[in-house]
């Protein structure tokens, strides 16, 4: 039992993650990115060709998340253009075609390039013992990275001006305006930390088990799932909601069977809906 | 400062404001006075680049703001109060007036200028702009606009929503402002509440300027006593 739960935890971090990076776009504009997944999968691609060929693990991993952030501001230089240009139902109509097709296109190329793609970092060591369960070093430095990245980005949304610019620009856009923030710029900045975030779930996940390249979808749902339990632009409820998301899949993964766990969770995010429609930390 | 030419602006291609000319100088308080509808808060959104100008031009110090986008005119000096107020409802009344020197840093002279001109912000930094009262959201409204240290004060309608009394501390609080030299432009629907902290204005009517004047020239017009001021 707890070892299903801690299994639970060391995913539910990468959930959070992933939802973090999802919850962001969407505040700052209405935008569900859709081809989130394969953003993530793309950066794993990227990291496992530099890896065979031979280079550091940790060049792999900084080049996927660069990947990653790169495409993320590809989009929002080029396919969200026209989407932040409209306003209301048209915006998020727009968004969801828009994004979905880029998942198809990425998920598409990659699949035809590469259709046995995947990334594995194997990191040697004996399994470290926690609450006497014997935990594996991939999922302990999974964990760490997750909570890191986690801090910092806690971090930088209380404590810096652009972060807390970023934090205006979702409460009330006009007001952001008024006071001298570009809500542009902004937008580009956190499709870049966007995507980076992904190239971080691409590495981290890649080191307690394989990611591989038709898993795209898969992750998008997760973190819209998260996004919807969390609420809208909370960085602290996007981690919460990963967390508690990871140990129900784990747990019911282990209990019942891998089948079902999709569904669990999809019921998890209707159920918040119906109670708590704002989300567990949403306003 | 201020000098507006020709504007015109509107939405979906339809002209709200016409051919509006208008002037502000350094220190002075401008009252734009009209009824409902008549185009006051289209031709301040314009200045502040909320929406754009249709034609005409938008000049401050000299420097051409005519649509430039709204967050440059802010940082070019032009801190405008809308009367919804755009505050950021899930932060601090603290944060709020971080935010309003962004991208600088928040001044501490001009923070505690700001605290001396609305005490209650001082005792309520802590509490969540959203659970404010009406009033107090004004003045956080302006404070935040303050903390920019603006060349130029917009404020729209800032007695919207607030009770008879209040209004009029609100209006105390802006001659304090006007005392300490800052270049103030109104737009209001009490006009006697207007034109009593004014040195001019101007008399919006149908997204034109109908009337102009010093502040008493336009309080002794008959047109203005008759459709502003109840005087039968």
């Amino acid at each position: 039992m707890t070892a299903v739960v801690l299994d639970g935890i060391v995913l539910g971090l990468a959930f959070g993650l992933l939802g973090v990076g999802m919850t962001l776009v969407y505040g700052l504009g209405g935008v569900l990115n859709l081809a989130y997944g394969q953003i993530v999968v793309l950066a794993a691609i990227v990291a496992s060709i530099v890896m065979d060929d031979g280079r550091a693990t940790l060049l792999a991993a900084v080049l996927g998340v660069l990947a990653a952030a790169g495409v993320g501001v590809l989009l929002d230089l080029t396919l969200m253009r026209p989407v932040y240009r409209e306003r209301g139902e048209e915006r998020t109509l727009l968004g969801l075609l828009l994004t979905l097709g880029a998942a198809f296109v990425i998920g598409g190329v990659l699949t035809w390039r590469y259709p046995d793609g995947a990334l594995y970092i194997n990191i040697t060591g004996d399994p470290v013992s926690v609450l006497g369960v014997p935990m594996t070093r991939g999922s302990i430095w999974a964990s760490v990275i997750a909570l890191a990245v986690a801090a910092l980005l806690l971090l930088f949304f209380g404590a810096t001006t652009f972060g807390r610019g970023v934090r205006s620009v979702i409460q009330d856009e006009v007001g952001a305006r008024l006071v001298g923030i570009n809500p542009s710029f902004v937008r580009t900045v956190i499709f870049a930390l966007s995507g980076a975030l992904a190239g971080i779930v691409a590495i981290s996940t890649a080191m307690v088990g394989p990611l591989t390249v038709n898993a795209g979808f898969e992750l998008t749902t997760f973190a819209l799932i998260v996004t919807v339990v969390g609420g809208l632009g909370s960085v602290a409820g996007a981690f919460l909601a990963g967390v508690l998301l990871g140990v129900v899949q784990s747990l019911s993964a282990h209990y019942i069977g891998q089948y079902i766990t999709t569904i669990i969770l999809l019921g998890a995010a209707a159920l918040t809906i119906l109670i708590r429609p704002r989300g567990l930390l949403g306003r | 400062m201020l000098e507006v030419e020709g504007l015109a602006a509107g939405y979906l291609g339809e002209r709200v404001i016409d051919g509006i000319d208008l002037e502000v100088r350094t220190g002075e308080a401008v009252a734009i006075v009209g009824s409902n509808g008549a185009g006051k808060t289209t031709l301040f959104r314009t200045i502040a680049g909320l929406l754009p100008a249709m034609s005409g031009r938008v000049v401050l110090d000299g420097k051409e703001l005519t649509r430039r986008p709204a967050h440059r005119i802010s940082r070019a000096g032009v801190a405008y109060v809308p009367a919804e107020r755009h505050l950021f409802p899930a932060m601090t009344l603290k944060s709020n007036l971080v935010l309003g020197a962004y991208p600088r840093r928040p001044d501490p002279a001009t923070l505690e200028l700001v605290y001396d001109l609305f005490p209650r912000l001082h005792e309520r930094q802590r509490q969540q702009a959203g659970t404010l009262s009406g009033g107090e959201q004004q003045m956080l409204a302006v404070g935040r606009a303050l903390m920019a240290r603006p060349r130029l004060l917009m404020l729209d309608e800032p007695t919207t929503g607030l009770a008879p009394i209040i209004a009029q501390t609100a209006f105390a609080a802006l001659e304090g402002l006007k005392k300490e030299g800052m270049t103030l432009l109104i737009a209001e629907q009490q006009v006697p509440l207007a034109l009593s902290v004014a040195d001019r204005g101007y008399v919006l009517e149908n997204g034109r300027i109908r009337l102009s004047g010093s502040a008493e020239e336009l309080e002794r017009n008959p047109e203005v006593q008759r459709a502003y001021l109840g005087v039968v």
